[in-house]
């Protein structure tokens, strides 16, 4: 048998639906004519009605998911690409930081400042590490 | 070689890539914040198919007049049916945030600040370079690195759009559906069964006093318009959905000329639109 789909589900509900209304309407057009039983009958039966449309609507939902999935892979897949080109371009900042840490380091080695050094060494580190 | 190599021959060779960097992707970066900003009022909405599920049992346990110690209600397919929705919200808004912010201009905008305090250092060896050299030389080099990162941008970007337009076309149309058809299908429901609690109440003459009978019908009326509300904000949140995915057909179409002004033109009016939708759902959300 073949699986439901999301808009056959909908169909499904909105027959309960139809069919809640019109069993409401008709207890309301015979109201005094009809027996406690009956009516007891036709108001269950009503709410039943209502229960299934509602729970299908929500199936119907969920069934959406078996016919996006091929579509929700391929954003998801551009979005990853999305966000690495976005890491690439913010690595050219880095690449910055780092060659000016890179310059100011090679300056505390001409000057053989052990203290400048230690510094610098530092700062190129921070510089790696951002981002 | 080293009077070939002066500013003005720099400036010469690098004017080319100078205007092309010019070109700025606003457009893309406008559009798709636009969008990301109208996707996210779904968060406004304030209803999901657990609070159908939730009211729904509350309703009958008062109109049955259950008396439970704590009100159990079923609600798994509910909840699955908000997982799902929040799945296909997520993707869509990932991809509009992503490409937001590819598409935006200090993406490319690096500081060299730190490079030109290194470079003018008064003890740099042998070696002396003029503060004025520094700076022309640094605005040059961050143009040249601008015009190829922009060049490398815009590539991307419309190749992105290129493979995101189709299954993207696929999610906001089935977001859609779900927001307009299903989950403002529950709220039909939610009216139909307080239509029948209420005339239940005034054809079995259960209210006696004008009173009773008034204020029966003022909470009729009042619960009334407030699901007539909620369907109002659903169905205006449905046109901006439809609005993000024309506009991004447009862009698509065009996504070879994406620094044109007609672009611009085009998508404007997608955007403005969502704009008005936008302030029109906050109205009633108010």
């Amino acid at each position: 048998m073949a699986n439901l789909t999301s808009e056959q589900a909908k169909q499904l509900s909105d027959n309960f639906f139809m069919l809640s209304t019109a069993l409401l309407d008709f207890r309301v057009a015979n109201w005094d004519s009809l027996s406690k039983d009956d009516h007891q009958i036709l108001s269950d039966a009503r709410s039943k009605s209502l229960e299934f449309g509602e729970q299908i609507l929500a199936l119907a939902t969920s069934l959406i998911m078996n016919e996006v999935a091929e579509s929700l892979d391929t954003i998801n897949q551009v979005t990853t690409d999305i966000k690495g080109t976005i890491k690439n371009l913010k690595n050219i900042q880095k690449g910055l930081n780092i060659a000016a840490a890179i310059l100011v380091l090679g300056i505390a080695v001409l000057e053989k400042d052990p203290g400048k050094i230690g510094e610098s060494i530092k700062g190129m580190v921070g510089a790696w590490g951002e981002g | 070689m080293r009077s070939f190599l002066n500013l003005k021959n720099l400036i010469f060779l690098l004017a080319p890539f100078s205007i092309f960097s010019c070109v700025n992707l606003k457009t893309v970066q406008g559009f798709s914040n636009t969008s990301s900003t109208g996707l996210q009022q779904f968060e406004e909405i304030h209803y999901t198919f657990l609070d159908h599920c939730q009211d729904r049992c509350f309703e009958i346990a008062v109109h049955e007049f259950q008396l439970e110690r704590e009100l159990e209600c079923e609600c798994g397919d509910f909840i699955s049916a908000d997982s799902v929705t929040q799945v296909i919200y997520s993707t869509i808004n990932g991809y509009l945030l992503g490409l937001g912010e590819l598409a935006q201009n200090n993406l490319t905008t690096y500081r060299t600040n730190d490079l030109n305090v290194a470079l003018t250092a008064q003890q740099l060896g042998p070696v002396s370079i003029d503060e004025s050299v520094v700076g022309a030389f640094s605005a040059l080099s961050n143009t040249l690195l601008r015009s190829t990162t922009d060049f490398y941008r815009r590539r991307k970007i419309a190749s992105y759009i290129e493979q995101a337009n189709d299954p993207l076309q696929v999610l906001l149309k089935k977001f859609e559906q779900i927001v307009q058809a299903n989950l403002k299908g529950e709220l039909q429901f939610k009216k139909e069964r307080l239509y029948g609690n209420f005339i239940e109440l005034k054809l079995n003459n259960t209210l006696e006093s004008d009173f009773e009978k008034r204020k029966a019908g003022e909470d009729y009326y009042n619960a009334l318009l407030e699901i007539n509300r909620l369907e109002k904000m659903i169905d205006i949140y449905a046109k901006s959905l439809h609005e993000i995915a024309d506009g991004h057909q447009v862009l698509y179409d065009k996504r070879d000329k994406l620094s044109l002004k007609d672009l611009a033109v085009d998508l404007m009016d997608y955007s403005s639109e969502i704009q008005v939708l936008y302030t029109e759902f906050n109205k009633l959300n108010q």
